[in-house]
């Protein structure tokens, strides 16, 4: 399942194999304060957050990408959320580690999810994830949010 | 057309049991649904002889062998348990879905009663992890399939419980319920006295538990200890609380209809 999800983002073997391994170790060491109650979902937005990472990285770097251009709009937008997250500070506050907006997009517009099944999948209340998805939608062209 | 990350959940059982039970049918009654499920499921044994777990664990230990030194032994324990946990529910819907793998178990009426057939799931779950600790899984069979059930789950009168266990190195235990009546089972042991246990893969009792209607909940323990031990049913907490014994234990909270 990582595997895939990675591969389905990056769309290369070698980065899919790679960002596999990265999932793993990220999640360990995290452990302490993640919920382990749901961990396809745990592993699933974690293979998302750092693909997203990982294509951000490169669209900076100015190295091609397969990803789609929707996919690097949302991994390249500017984000609130992961600034704190970066900063430690969300991470104090809940127990619970937030998800970021960017990967929340992803699961909603990239996905498919529902509002509700995004909800569900991230914690948050369906108005919590319509706000979050707003506030992206200013910095990503083509999102909306229905 | 279901989405792909709702079918992974359902090749790792990790879905709610009424979409299970959807996704099951459509599987059963949609050739090209079922194509795609047959060829996901050959990915997925592609990707694990591709990339072993085994081989994953070392990676994450030499990483963390550079950051936290002191603290890898304890901390890389927790995480295989997860990691092992995840792969072992992937393998488990796996295998499920395969005829090959499924053998029929005599199913024990709780306080007795007479036995009955159920079909459950024989995996071979070999991954092992130095330092692991003893796991126990509890598995109930659903019209949709045999699913994983965590501690605090809701479990009712005549749900037919299937535990499996996996301990990391040669020792004595014992494996027991209790309800809300106080009623001790035993599931395994020699009486009340533990059994000598190897280490390695998972494995599954010879037989499934029927929930008695006893009330409010069903807690079932995995004892361990280097030591021979026993437990005396009118004072389980002198056996708990010996800190010459290693405890698991799962909770159901018990329900009505």
């Amino acid at each position: 399942m990582v595997y895939r999800r990675c591969h389905q983002l990056l769309r290369d073997e070698a980065e899919a194999s790679d960002l596999m391994q990265d999932v793993f170790v990220r999640i360990y060491s995290a452990l302490e304060r993640l919920d382990m109650q749901s961990p396809s979902s745990l592993l699933w937005n974690t293979a998302t957050r750092l693909c997203l990472n990982r294509i951000r990285d490169k669209h900076r770097r100015g190295l091609d990408s397969d990803s789609s251009s929707l996919l690097v709009n949302i991994a390249c937008a500017d984000d609130e959320q992961t600034d704190y997250e970066a900063k430690n500070v969300l991470a104090r506050l809940f127990s619970k580690e937030p998800e970021s907006s960017r990967t929340i997009a992803v699961l909603h517009y990239v996905d498919g999810m529902t509002l509700e099944e995004t909800a569900r999948e991230v914690g948050l209340s369906v108005s919590g994830v319509r706000k979050r998805l707003r506030g992206l939608q200013a910095k990503v062209k083509n999102l909306e949010v229905k | 057309m279901i989405p792909d990350w709702k079918i992974e959940r359902f090749l790792t059982g990790d879905l709610p049991e009424e979409e299970m039970k959807k996704i099951q049918n459509l599987e059963a009654t949609d050739e090209i649904f079922a194509q795609r499920i047959k060829l996901l499921r050959e990915d997925n044994m592609a990707i694990l002889n591709k990339l072993p777990f085994e081989t994953l664990s070392e990676k994450i230990a030499e990483a963390k062998a550079e950051s936290a030194p002191r603290t890898l032994n304890f901390s890389i324990v927790k995480f295989a348990s997860a990691a092992v946990l995840v792969l072992a529910v992937a393998l488990v819907a796996l295998m499920s879905q395969r005829e090959t793998v499924v053998a029929g178990t005599d199913v024990a009426q709780a306080n007795g009663g007479a036995p009955a057939q159920v079909a459950l799931i024989e995996t071979q779950s070999d991954t092992r992890i130095k330092g692991m600790e003893a796991r126990m899984e509890v598995w109930k069979k659903t019209p949709a399939g045999i699913v994983q059930l965590n501690n605090l789950d809701e479990a009712r009168e005549g749900d037919e419980i299937q535990l499996r266990f996996a301990v990391p190195e040669k020792c004595f235990g014992l494996l027991f319920s209790m309800d809300g009546n106080g009623a001790l089972t035993m599931h395994m042991g020699d009486g009340a006295k533990a059994i000598e246990l190897a280490p390695g893969k998972m494995n599954s009792l010879p037989f499934a538990y029927k929930l008695d209607n006893a009330p409010h909940f069903e807690k079932f323990f995995l004892v361990t200890s280097q030591k021979e031990f026993a437990v005396d049913e009118k004072d389980i907490d002198k056996l708990l609380k010996d800190n010459d014994v290693k405890v698991v234990s799962v909770t159901l909270k018990k329900v009505g209809e």
